[in-house]
């Protein structure tokens, strides 16, 4: 594991690096999560969207690290990891992202969360969707994309 | 312009969001353009090679294919595809970002939440609808 995150953190080939990291899925375990983590806060949208996507497939092993993404002191990563409670269980997400969204100061973390949540929140997430239209009154897209994903989740789960 | 003139306008919006690609659509639909969507950079590619497209809006942050990828591989690309305006909007707000968009072939930048008359007044400068 330590010469994957070695070998991995002085690549420069997007495609050796894209093998790097499929190396450290197969292995899936916390290590191999600490190893991509980092690419989170890459300069590189393309480096940033590989870990996206190998932090996705490690869903299971990645569950504990969640509560600190989502606490991160830089929006840009909080909002990437929003994204990666999209394939996680209904429930975790919907709790995780609504933790997220009541104290959440930043419009375009709480967008990123609201977008996964119209697409896996369940009604337990309908207070804080609420509460945080109501903080975002004045903004000019929050608004409305929680009016849609009410309207989703209402729709049909409600 | 008028409405069916903006209607011949045709604007692609890729974005992994399906909320922003909701929001972008509703306010550019309202203003009288014609729009199309995509969820990453590989389908807006798929699109913008089967029909002809006035203006481009993308996000950076995409599944599969991230926006500045995409440009990068319009703009090497040959004939008219080539020179499709680009108009990112992203949540990434650095002065670094804005350079990478420009560097890899944007027309424009805007930083996330964009109001819609915003959205409309910039689609309608980087297509010639609002003169």
């Amino acid at each position: 594991m330590p010469a994957l995150a070695a070998a991995l953190r002085r690549e420069g080939v997007p495609r050796v690096r894209e093998a790097i990291m499929t190396a450290l899925i197969r292995v899936g375990d916390a290590a191999s999560i600490e190893a991509i983590l980092p690419y989170l806060r890459s300069q590189d949208a393309a480096l940033r969207t590989a870990a996206v996507e190998a932090l996705c497939a490690l869903r299971e092993s990645l569950a504990p690290f969640m509560p600190q993404l989502l606490s991160d002191g830089d929006s840009d990563v909080r909002l990437l990891a929003t994204e990666l409670t999209r394939n996680m269980d209904a429930a975790q997400a919907t709790t995780l992202l609504c933790d997220l969204i009541e104290r959440e100061p930043h419009p375009n973390v709480c967008g990123a969360a609201i977008d996964v949540l119209a697409e896996v929140g369940t009604p337990e997430a309908l207070p804080s969707l609420e509460r945080c239209a109501a903080r975002f009154s004045a903004s000019p897209f929050l608004p409305f994309a929680i009016s849609a994903a009410i309207a989703r989740i209402s729709g049909v789960k409600g | 312009m008028a409405d069916t003139a903006r209607r011949a306008i045709h604007v692609l919006v890729v974005d992994d969001s399906s909320l922003v690609r909701l929001y972008y659509r509703a306010a550019l639909d309202k203003a009288g353009f014609h729009v199309e969507q995509a969820i990453n950079g590989i389908e807006a590619m798929e699109k913008v090679l089967s029909e002809p497209f006035d203006l481009v809006i993308l996000d950076v942050n995409m599944p599969r294919m991230d926006g500045l990828t995409f440009i990068r591989s319009l703009r090497a690309g040959r004939g008219e595809v080539a020179t499709v305006p680009a108009l990112m909007i992203s949540t990434e707000a650095g002065s670094q970002d804005v350079a990478d968009a420009r560097a890899a072939g944007a027309n424009m930048y805007l930083i996330k939440p964009v109001a819609e008359d915003e959205l409309v007044r910039h689609v309608g400068l980087l297509t010639g609808a609002i003169p």
